[in-house]
């Protein structure tokens, strides 16, 4: 057994043994996965609340409902979240209304329920891999443990065939151990706090559709009851 | 797929890979990894100096000078009016006077030969001092002549046994593995295997690599347990002898 060690970092990297490499990749791809996700999410949420802020203020200025319906309906893939939900709303309204003989009630049922679809839909969509991010800021701590577990494990093994033994023996072993341990907190750190924000940035989102579509539902009833008066 | 999402998912994953080269260079650079060994230091203790102490020459006591002895007041002669008793006592006085003369004769005689056998001590013993003092100049300056001379012989003689005591010891450490060694059943012929030990100075052995297999990887291995059971190994208290030990290579035949 060496006595004298290099501790740089890539030397301990390239230094330890096999399962202890395999926790490493797993935690690094982690990481970089975690990373990517939240890179991903922060762009699209931003572009979320961005369009649902532009929305809402275009619908309480007073335009006209169905010239705003004509324009999301023509231009559905670059509308947001927001104008998805009030585009199916409203399209079930204006079909359900021009079939004779539905009542106030039923009209105003259909357009609810096909505003809580569109809005179970984007909401699908905004919550999308929030969950790897769980995954990761929960799970990846405890493999950087078991890395080190298994790494101090060797280090102590191979201690066991040396009369004398010395820290410097033990200590290139155990360094290589600990860096998985702060691998798998590098990844779990920022996934955990990510998740917690984008949670919350969703729950408010969440909260400012279903006002809108409340809000938008007291709207149609309106209209509804004037038609059919 | 909508190419702003997909925009959005590459500029991600560059965005990720940076972080990622951002910290594993802030860790590369920012942390001062232990990287150099120090190397150890090497001391050489020494028992004794090396030059022996040179004998100061001490000044030879003076001679202390005798005092002179004093002589003694003579009696005032008494003078009492009596014919027959001063004619007597004339007499007497005389006579008394005579030996006194002569005492007091022999008395400086006496003084003058004691005077002259001090100083004859003290001649002599300036002279033997003088000599004495000769003498040591020139064994010094013999000494430091013949200085070096005698280091070579001594450090050649100390040389031959060093080399006699780590003979002694190395037989010594041979003789105790072959003691602790058991050889396995049905050992074929005589193999001879080859190892190289690291010992420290308390004799544990910290490290055996097999420099030379005999081919016979049971041998091998019984003279290694052998080789770990007799740790620590006798080592000579001699420094110098010591030292020898510190890579210490064995060749270890089955029999002899």
């Amino acid at each position: 057994m060496e006595i004298s060690q290099n501790l740089s970092l890539m030397h301990l990297i390239l230094q330890a043994s096999i399962p202890v490499k395999i926790v490493m990749g797993l935690l690094l791809l982690a990481s970089f996965m975690s990373w990517w996700h939240i890179f991903i999410k922060m762009f699209s949420l931003k572009r979320a609340a961005q369009n649902t802020d532009s929305f809402e203020k275009e619908f309480w200025a007073g335009a006209e409902v169905n010239m705003l319906y004509q324009r999301v309906s023509q231009n559905r893939e670059a509308a947001g979240e927001l104008e998805r939900i009030f585009e199916a709303g409203y399209s079930e309204f204006l079909k359900l209304r021009r079939q004779a003989g539905t009542s106030v009630n039923v009209t105003m049922d259909g357009a609810r329920r096909a505003m809580r679809a569109a809005f179970q839909r984007e909401m699908d969509g905004l919550e999308a891999h929030l969950s790897f991010l769980a995954t990761v800021g929960s799970v990846s701590p405890y493999v950087g443990l078991f890395g080190t577990v298994w790494g101090i494990m060797l280090a102590f093994q191979n201690l066991a065939s040396v009369a004398q033994a010395t820290l410097a023996q033990v200590a290139p072993g155990i360094a290589e151990a600990l860096i998985a341990t702060a691998m798998g907190l590098f990844a779990a750190i920022p996934a955990v706090v990510a998740y917690n924000r984008y949670t919350s940035d969703v729950d408010r989102l969440s909260t400012r559709m279903e006002t809108f579509m409340e809000e938008f539902s007291n709207i149609l009833q309106r209209q509804a009851a004037k038609s059919a008066a | 797929m909508n190419p702003a999402l997909l925009r959005d998912d590459l500029a991600a994953g560059l965005l990720a890979a940076a972080v990622h080269v951002f910290f594993a260079v802030l860790l590369v650079v920012g942390v001062s990894w232990q990287i150099h060994n120090p190397q150890p230091v090497m001391a050489d203790l020494w028992e004794a100096l090396p030059p022996p102490p040179r004998p100061v020459p001490r000044a030879a006591p003076q001679p202390r000078p005798v005092p002179p002895p004093q002589a003694k007041p003579e009696p005032e002669p008494d003078t009492r009016a009596a014919d027959i008793a001063l004619e007597r006592k004339k007499r007497a006085e005389q006579e008394k006077l005579k030996r006194q003369q002569a005492a007091e004769a022999e008395k400086k005689l006496r003084e003058a030969k004691l005077k002259e056998l001090a100083e004859a001590k003290r001649r002599a013993d300036l002279q033997r001092e003088e000599a004495d003092l000769q003498r040591r100049m020139l064994e010094q300056s013999m000494a430091a002549e013949s200085g070096q001379l005698r280091a070579r012989a001594a450090a050649a003689q100390r040389a031959s046994e060093v080399d006699k005591l780590v003979a002694r010891y190395q037989d010594m450490i041979s003789a105790r593995i072959r003691g602790n060694t058991r050889l396995p059943d049905n050992l074929p012929g005589n193999p001879q295997v080859e190892f190289r030990l690291s010992v420290l100075p308390s004799g544990d052995i910290v490290r055996i690599t097999l420099t030379k297999s005999s081919g016979n990887a049971a041998f091998d291995q019984a003279v290694l347990r052998g080789i770990e059971k007799s740790s620590p190994l006798p080592l000579p208290a001699d420094r110098a002898a010591m030292e020898k030990f510190r890579d210490l290579d064995i060749k270890h035949k089955a029999r002899e």
